[in-house]
């Protein structure tokens, strides 16, 4: 399977192109291309700091958030109810190739 | 000295690779995170990242909670793949232990007798298991829980039938023991103190856990201490003080850890349990960091002394070590924290809690979900949330800033914990930040 391609905004609003493999979650592809996700749980929904937002188009491709994502979230600075996502909780799939998601603030 | 230091830091920040490697001792999660940590933050020179262990750096708490599920994979999460260390020039020695440090030299020893210089040193040898001590604990089938060696080990041994005894009932034992009950194991827990995790929570967060082990079979034996193992070619028979004899196939050992100091000690750098380490983590000597389970260091929270033993710490103090390294500002101060999940039910705890706190339990425990607030002095001063994470993050903020609690309202879990704070005459400590979490 080739790579997806994904557009991050991170705090600052600068943008960034990288490459997210196959076997990474979407953490995992921002983390190793050093943008500031410091997953202090290793991608375990505890921590939220892998939190971002997605367009709601995207977002609603998706599937549900589980109760522990969703409770993290909700506290989360910024919480959107039709965005807000754990990126260690996205696996790669096809349909996300080409999406812009932006890291959301820390709090 | 420090000063001086300091622009050597700067300066080969910016030097050619001419200059010695960062050397990082111990590839767990606070080594690896500073090895990255120094990438990220624009580090151009060397980095030697060392093991003891051969495999690819890899991730300690599924050791004792997804890799011992019924069918789990052998392979568990590793820290960051292959290909990151070599597109981040991040340089690994892995099967070869550090047996000493030269620090006049400025130069490490291995166990396969290469000799490796260094520009800056860092102590990320994390701890190990504490080994029990009675007769018969070298009996095969008893077991520690460490390595991915152990896990593995342990996960062959835990099959349904099996006896297995447990020693020490803190978050190790009790998540072996939720994992053995799964598998149809018949458990036992010999704990010395009267209830479950005494050292890290309260009791009505142990009696709630006690419960949902035992309502899985799990049995608790309190005020345990195990004097002997007994057996003939393995492990029999748990016997304890009280002449109590527990039959046992398995025997897990769950009783602490003890920090891998020795190498720092025996290179004469100030230990006392734990290499001890300022607020930018050096020790000692001015070119050596240590980060992560193995040191001991005073908290900017409330000044006492404490060795921390978690992937929050790991992590914060990497990131310290990283940001000195190549000169940065690091990040304020965090608030611990912590997580365990047992029987598929979580505990995450911001906060360290201390025995003489008040306690505030919010929430009906009998529901399943609840958390259990810390007052000290009638500031946050930690929580614990048991299977729901609402309270979790605003917890860390309120006690970041020591905020004063409304005991009355707190313990109304219909009030967001935010609207249980009362305005402060003398807020406590306003320059210290949540973890960035
Ligand atoms: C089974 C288990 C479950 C856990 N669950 C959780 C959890 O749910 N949440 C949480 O926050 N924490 C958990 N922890 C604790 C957490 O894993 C530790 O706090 C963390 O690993 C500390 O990181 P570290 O880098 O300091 O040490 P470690 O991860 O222990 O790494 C130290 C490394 O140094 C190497 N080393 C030591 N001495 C030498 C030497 N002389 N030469 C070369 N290499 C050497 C070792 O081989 C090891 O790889 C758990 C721990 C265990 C064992
Ligand atoms: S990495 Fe911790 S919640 Fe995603």
């Amino acid at each position: 399977m080739s790579n997806n391609e994904l557009t991050v905004i991170d705090r600052e609003g600068s943008t960034h192109r990288l490459e997210w493999e196959p076997d990474q979650t979407m953490m995992e592809a921002l983390r190793d291309n050093d943008l500031p996700v410091l997953a202090s749980c290793g991608g375990t929904a505890s921590c939220a700091t892998c939190h971002v937002f997605l367009d709601k188009e995207v977002f609603d491709t998706l599937g549900e958030r589980s109760e522990d994502e969703l409770e993290l979230l909700v506290e989360a600075e910024g919480y959107q109810e039709c965005g807000s996502r754990l990126s260690c909780q996205l696996d790669f799939s096809r349909e996300l190739n080409g999406v812009t998601v932006t890291l959301a603030p820390e709090d | 000295m420090r000063e001086q230091t300091a622009i050597q830091d700067h300066m080969a920040h910016f030097a050619s690779a001419a200059t010695a490697p960062v050397v990082i001792v111990g590839a767990g999660h606070s080594g690896v995170a500073v090895a990255a940590g120094l990438r990220a933050r624009g580090w151009k020179g060397g980095i030697l990242l060392l093991d003891a262990e051969k495999e690819t750096p890899y991730e300690r708490p599924p050791l004792s909670k997804e890799l011992l599920k019924a069918g789990a994979p052998d392979e568990s999460a590793v820290l960051r793949k292959e290909k990151f260390y070599q597109d981040k020039r991040i340089q690994r020695v892995a099967g070869a232990a550090v047996e000493s440090v030269d620090r006049q030299g400025r130069t490490v020893l291995l166990s396969d007798g290469s000799r490796h210089a260094y520009h800056r040193l860092v102590l990320a040898t994390g701890s190990r298991a504490r080994p029990l001590t009675v007769p018969g604990a070298r009996l095969p089938g008893v077991q520690a829980l460490r390595t991915r060696d152990d896990a593995l080990e342990l996960k062959r041994l835990l099959v349904a039938g099996t006896r297995v005894a447990i020693i020490g009932a803190g978050y190790i034992g009790l998540e072996v023991a939720a994992a053995a009950a799964a598998k149809g194991c018949n458990v036992t827990v010999l704990e010395f103190q009267d209830r479950v995790m005494s050292r890290v929570t309260s009791v009505p967060v142990s009696r709630h856990f006690e419960k949902l082990h035992e309502r899985h079979g799990v049995r608790f034996v309190f005020g345990a201490a195990v004097t002997e193992i007994e057996g003939g070619q393995r492990a029999e028979r748990v016997v304890t003080a009280d002449g109590a004899v527990f039959h046992a196939d398995v025997v897990l050992a769950g009783i602490g850890v003890i920090p891998n100091q020795e190498l720092a000690a025996e290179a004469g750098l100030e230990c006392r349990d734990g290499i001890l380490v300022d607020e930018d983590c050096l020790t000692s000597d001015a070119a050596i960091y240590a980060t992560g389970d193995v040191t001991r260091f005073t908290s900017p929270i409330d000044g006492a002394s404490q060795r921390l033993e978690c992937i929050q710490n790991a992590q914060a103090q990497a990131d310290r070590v990283a940001a000195h390294i190549t000169g940065q500002p690091a990040a304020a101060p965090e608030i611990p924290w912590f997580w365990t999940v047992q029987h598929g039910v979580r505990l995450q705890t911001a906060g360290v809690r201390r025995p003489e706190d008040d306690v505030i339990v919010r929430g009906d425990p009998a529901g399943g979900s609840f958390s259990v607030i810390y007052a000290r002095d009638g500031r946050l001063a930690a929580v614990d949330t048991v299977a729901g994470l609402a309270d979790f993050r605003p917890a860390r903020k309120l006690i970041a800033q020591g905020a004063l609690i409304d005991p009355g309202l707190a313990a109304d879990p219909g009030v967001p914990l935010a609207d249980t704070i009362l305005d402060d005459p003398a807020p406590a400590h306003a320059d210290l930040a949540p973890a960035r979490i």
